[in-house]
């Protein structure tokens, strides 16, 4: 009996001490991918979009581990909401992803919390080119000096229009048209076709600071807000009558057509969103989707700037060169640039904006309408994107869509949001 | 019909003291071994029981107990994730109460669980009631009332509801056949939190077996008495049904409200398009806020502040549960 227990013990330890090791081992696994014996490394990517996105992602890493065969690639993705998420936790317990997908409006927020490598030395050192961009879109990444993404397209704000609808009411939007005109054009939409003509872009942080834009002003300066509650309580106050007479379509019908947009679930028949959203129209409705332009309040300017999704980098990375590879292959191979095609704006970089030449018709449009863009010369610097940008903008769209649904007047909206941006800018 | 059926009075199948049934009265169970020193034996065996215990003591102890020691602290601080947290004493409780937001997810929490439990718990009982005579394919039933308990809380059926409350969906059409032309309630900040309700009574499975183990348990002769003397079947509903299993009743409004109060995957998922627990902070309940000021606005230190204040009110309703019980729970003699 006596035996038999110390055997029983014995094996217990055994248990208990390998159910240890592996809680350990877990523990372990949860670590940055790094390198092993071989010389081989593996690297995280990061980045959030659609299912078509990771499709093409993973197409182009697949053309990458070919050629760098010492150099492995593991992918995650999700939802523009919650990747941010998912980045900020990991990132605060010092486990960022190597790469990851970036905007303006996170690079101040991040750099504050030490989280984005400075890329300029591996550029320097001869691992990421900066030169073949186009329109100047290398300085897009820069923030005080410091080199914190690398853009790989460029977009824009625009009006998706149903075409179909904008056609048989009779309306042609012109570069240059004025907010008037867009708004009438609205409303003969509403009478002719018996739909809201726009979706309502009173929540859209990034149309609105084109309009502040207009006015020589901005949404941000680089510390707080650049507009007042005068500002926006005339913005909200008109809106909430457009919503009310149906110019605007009816936020509890928009609500729930979601995740389709208000246009391809034919409640509207306009919306503002970046240009190289405009694939995902085509793709998700039965109409055909076009671009147009920019309202404005004098006849020319438009407010607008490139904008640009970027790649950047964790500080904490072990394999800073490596990734400056990585970084450098997406941004400058062509045969990626043919299977990213628009997918995150127009290409950056000379090299892959050649080597893809759309032959759909959406994907002519948006290169047609960047060109414009250019050409008119309509762009402008973009203005700041304090730390607590992205917390502004979900502040502002939630506040909009209380207001818009009457649950919170307009005066109530405004002062809350000045409230909430202030704790966010502060913070 | 069918209880006059069971011949005369054969004892009520186990009298033990009312088992599972009154978990909150019943005494502490087993009493302690014999109160000698332990034997070397008994010493490892104790060691033994330890270790395998040891697992769950290690869960307990760093995954449930430090982080709640962790949060406690960070609920007197400003942390942001990122930097070291800073002691800032009250200040997150003051924020808080002063947030028009936050007393707009008590609100909506309090609503869902005044409305919700109380419903779901009817419909519980209503149920065991008819349940809890002998038919024919009862099995079939009882399980089938009892599968959306155990499926309801995922993601899937969230979603599945999302798209029954939407606008031309099974709900909003069923409206039009009565003349309502409202739309669906997925898009109204009013009426999204009834889908909420909605869901939770669906469930109503889980306490409808407890109910119904605690109506088996109800003596037949008390029912048989009553009927002599011609009391009304509410009347032997109200005076002898609802008595008797008190304590279950009790043990399924503590349990549910508990619950209700701790409600976030469905309202998460089924509110959230574009703003998180919307529209227009409709299904905004309180762990919806909490999560949004941790994950979303980077706050722990208010967002635990809050956990700490959601953990107090939810004791404090415990608490007076608990003292309301001697008005109306009847425990019976020896069980308490």
């Amino acid at each position: 009996m006596r035996t038999q227990g110390t055997v029983d013990r014995r094996s217990l330890l055994k248990v208990a001490g390998s159910s240890l090791a592996a809680l350990g081992l877990t523990a372990a696994g949860c670590g940055t991918g790094s390198g092993s014996g071989d010389g081989t490394v593996t690297i995280r990517y990061t980045w959030w979009g659609s299912d078509d996105r990771a499709k093409r992602i993973n197409q182009s890493i697949a053309l990458f581990e070919k050629k760098f065969p010492k150099i492995k690639v593991k992918t995650d993705f999700q939802p523009y909401a919650d990747f941010w998420k998912k980045f900020n936790t990991q990132a605060s317990g010092g486990n960022a992803p190597d790469v990851f997908q970036n905007a303006i409006g996170f690079l101040r927020k991040y750099d504050a919390k030490n989280v984005l490598l400075d890329l300029r030395e591996q550029a320097e050192a001869g691992n990421l080119r900066l030169d073949g961009f186009r329109a100047g879109l290398e300085k897009f990444g820069e923030v005080d000096g410091k080199l914190l993404g690398i853009p790989v397209g460029s977009n824009s704000m625009a009006l998706v229009v149903d075409q179909a609808v904008f056609t048989e009411a009779g309306v042609t939007p012109k570069p240059g048209w004025t907010w008037d005109e867009y708004h009438a054009a609205l409303a003969r939409i509403q009478q002719s076709q018996g739909r809201a003509g726009d979706a309502g872009p009173y929540g859209i942080m990034y149309l609105y600071d084109l309009y502040l834009r207009q006015q020589g002003k901005a949404f941000f300066t680089t510390s707080g807000l650049g507009f007042t509650e005068a500002d926006l309580t005339d913005w909200w106050t008109k809106a909430y009558e457009r919503v009310r007479s149906g110019v605007y379509a009816d936020p509890k019908k928009t609500i729930q057509a979601k995740p389709k947009s208000a246009v391809t679930a034919g409640l509207a028949g306009s919306e503002f969103t970046w240009d190289n959203f405009a694939v995902r129209y085509t793709a998700e409705g039965k109409s055909t989707y076009g671009l147009a332009p920019i309202p404005t309040t004098d006849g020319r300017k438009t407010g607008q700037y490139l904008g640009s999704l970027m790649l950047s980098a964790s500080k904490r990375t072990k394999h800073p060169k490596e990734v400056a590879q990585f970084i450098d292959f997406m941004v400058h191979d062509p045969e990626v640039g043919r299977i990213m095609g628009y997918d995150r704006g127009v290409p950056a970089t000379d090299a892959q904006f050649q080597a893809y030449v759309p032959t759909d018709e959406v994907g002519k449009q948006i290169a047609a309408y960047e060109k414009q863009l250019v050409e008119s010369r309509v762009l402008e610097p973009i203005t700041p994107h304090p730390a607590g940008a992205d917390v502004c903008e979900a502040a502002f769209l939630r506040l909009a869509e209380e207001m818009s649904l009457g649950k919170r007047p307009v005066a109530d909206a405004v002062k809350q949001y000045f409230t909430e941006a202030k704790t966010a800018l502060s913070s | 019909m069918d209880t006059a059926v069971t011949p005369a009075p054969t004892p009520a199948p186990v009298t033990r003291p009312a088992g599972e049934a009154a978990p909150a009265g019943s005494p502490p169970g087993g009493g302690h071994p014999r109160g000698r020193t332990p034997t070397g034996r008994a010493r490892r065996e104790n060691l033994a029981g330890y270790l395998f215990m040891s697992p769950w003591i290690a869960g307990f102890l760093l995954l449930t107990a430090g982080p709640m020691v962790a949060s406690l602290y960070f609920a007197f601080t400003d942390y942001n994730l990122f930097d070291a947290p800073r002691w800032i004493g009250l200040d997150n409780f003051t924020e808080m109460f002063g947030d028009p937001r936050w007393r707009t997810s008590v609100e909506v929490t309090g609503w869902y669980v005044v409305i919700g439990t109380p419903l779901k718990l009817a419909a519980a009982l209503g149920v065991a009631l008819l349940l809890n005579q002998s038919r024919r394919g009862q099995g079939f039933y009882r399980a089938a009332f009892y599968a959306p308990s155990l499926i309801g809380a995922s993601v899937s059926i969230a979603i599945v509801w999302r798209a029954i409350f939407s606008d031309g969906a099974a709900v909003d059409r069923g409206q039009q056949l009565l003349g309502m032309d409202a739309g669906g309630w997925i898009g109204d900040p009013d009426r999204i939190i009834y889908a909420l309700v909605a869901l939770t009574v669906w469930q109503f499975g889980a306490p409808m077996v407890i109910f119904l183990a605690g109506l088996k348990q109800v003596p037949r002769e008390l029912y048989e008495a009553a009927q002599v003397d011609g009391a009304s079947p509410w009347r032997r509903f109200w005076h002898i049904t609802l008595p008797m299993i008190s304590p279950v009743l009790f043990f399924n409004v503590l349990l549910e409200t508990i619950h209700s109060f701790q409600i976030f995957g469905s309202a998460y998922i089924i509110g959230s398009q574009g703003n998180a627990c919307g529209p227009a902070d409709g299904t905004l309940v309180y762990t919806c806020y909490l999560y949004i000021q941790g994950f979303e606005n980077s706050r722990m230190g208010l967002a635990s502040a809050m956990a700490w204040m959601l953990l107090l009110a939810v004791g404090l309703v415990t608490a007076v549960l608990f003292w309301s019980q001697r008005r109306w729970v009847h425990y019976e003699e020896g069980a308490r």
